[in-house]
């Protein structure tokens, strides 16, 4: 069940990242046809290591508002490994730059991201909806969704828009929190702020 | 900048976080990388137990149902550490709230800190999402049982309802087993979470499971918690005493003596 699963989710998200990667680094000629694909085709894809939605993490997406928006779809993998258990997840990150500070032709400086996310754990022990076998309300959260916040930073640069078509690269850092940690912490001196923090970094190509 | 400068800044900042502050990282709210000291940690109690010096009266104390209640959790803990008569302290079950391994490592940290061996039943809470498994690797096998002083201690877990009522939870055969009169032990006392008069216990072995405990006449008491508050009743004709301890919010939890094949329950408030 899972491998089925595992192997649609790798195929649904791989492809979009190929689909995006040909046409940015092959340049196909300007005809109307390929302008209107091209307003589909994502804007940036990223690879993120940790913050809590995978240990690897890729994923596509779209700027809106001048790239003050960022709304990215990742696919993540735990490998068994660092983990106990090979997990799939996919999730749904918004990303509002609120600083965008240009240092030099080259360099342009985001100090002050603020984000949320949803998060969706693949397997039949992360439900959505609560399963038939509990009575109504039995438990109020859902162990396969959950959402969070998070705080982050970005440097935005000119590298590899000389050797290929892409427009630049960003590398970006974060800090979150989710609704089941905030949770835990809630009320409890006993519980370290840094515990329920979950650290994350990532790159960003843009076309 | 040139791609080969940022790339080596890249593996080296890399590298420090990953030495430095590994633990900041999180890959998943179900990623379970539990260190050695929060691995089989029923197996270790139950070793330290037996290496510890005993009298004729044991003393016991409970706690349980911690979920989200650290702080009351940690006062606890410091509460039961002056108490140097205690031999032992057992949590009912429900030390995770979500069942997130993060809630595990909460749990047992402050657990960590009692000056005494403890033992962790398994909760209902504790087995959402994959607690099963986190429970599996911080504290052991789900049923388990020890002798201490002539007495058993069995761990049963009764949450059928988390098994979808699969008519293997409790496990009545191996309970039955582990009641079976043997010359290392004169008596028992069974500790589990969801007391059989619940629903969330399996309606179809309530029968067998107090048949099972009455069999061999040899069952002293038996403790649950998930109900939270506290309460000492006989449930069946067959007058075995439940004693149902208090949650950890309430501030206050029962310290079970035990001498001379009788029994006294105390509360003590925090």
């Amino acid at each position: 069940m899972l491998k089925q699963w595992s192997f649609k989710i790798v195929l649904i998200t791989v492809l979009p990242i190929l689909a995006a990667r040909v046409e940015t680094f092959s340049q196909v000629s300007q005809n109307p046809d390929s302008a209107t694909y091209k307003i589909l085709l994502p804007d940036y894809v990223k690879m993120q290591f940790a913050g809590g939605i995978g240990f690897l993490s890729v994923g596509v997406g779209y700027t809106f508002f001048n790239q003050k928006l960022d709304v990215t779809y990742f696919y993540g993998y735990v490998p068994k490994f660092v983990a106990s258990d090979d997990l799939h997840s996919v999730s749904l990150q918004l990303t509002a730059k609120l600083l965008q500070l240009k240092v030099n032709k080259n360099i342009e400086l985001m100090p002050l991201n603020i984000g949320w996310f949803i998060h969706h754990t693949f397997g039949s022990d992360y439900w959505i909806k609560l399963p038939e076998h509990y009575p109504e309300g039995y438990y109020w959260w859902s162990p396969g969704r959950n959402s969070g916040v998070f705080l982050g930073g970005e440097v935005k640069t000119k590298l590899l828009s000389n050797k290929t078509p892409a427009s630049g690269t960003a590398f970006y850092v974060r800090a979150g929190s989710r609704g089941l940690y905030m949770a835990s912490k809630f009320g409890n001196s006993s519980i370290p702020l840094n515990d329920i923090i979950e650290f994350g970094f990532g790159v960003a190509v843009y076309r | 900048m040139s791609m080969r400068t940022t790339l080596k800044a890249l593996l080296l900042i890399g590298i420090l976080i990953n030495t430095s502050c590994g633990d900041l990282f999180d890959y998943s709210p179900y990623a379970i990388d539990f260190n050695d000291e929060n691995r089989n940690v029923n197996q270790k109690n139950i070793e330290r137990l037996l290496n510890c010096k005993n009298d004729d009266t044991i003393t016991i104390a409970f706690t349980g149902d911690t979920h989200r209640f650290y702080d009351e959790t940690e006062l606890f803990v410091s509460e039961v550490n002056k108490i140097h008569s205690v031999d032992f302290v057992i949590h009912v079950g429900d030390i995770a709230d979500f069942g997130l391994p993060k809630q595990y490592l909460w749990g047992n940290s402050f657990m960590q800190k009692l000056s005494f061996p403890y033992f962790v039943v398994i909760g209902n809470h504790d087995l959402v999402g994959n607690g099963l498994l986190a429970y599996e690797e911080m504290f052991g096998t789900l049923n388990f049982s020890f002798i201490y002083n002539q007495i058993k201690f069995i761990f049963v877990n009764t949450n059928s309802r988390e098994f979808k009522f699969n008519g293997e939870v409790p496990n009545i055969q191996w309970l039955d087993a582990q009641l079976q009169p043997a010359i290392d032990f004169n008596l028992v006392v069974v500790i589990f979470h969801v007391p059989p008069t619940d629903d969330d216990f399996d309606a179809s072995l309530e029968e067998a499971f107090h048949n099972t405990l009455a069999r061999y006449n040899n069952v002293l008491f038996a403790v649950h918690g998930h109900l939270h508050h506290h309460e000492i009743y006989k449930p069946y004709t067959d007058s075995i005493t439940y004693v149902n301890v208090f949650g950890v919010e309430h501030k206050k939890y029962n310290m079970i003596k035990i001498i001379n094949n009788q029994f006294d329950v105390e509360t003590m408030e925090f």
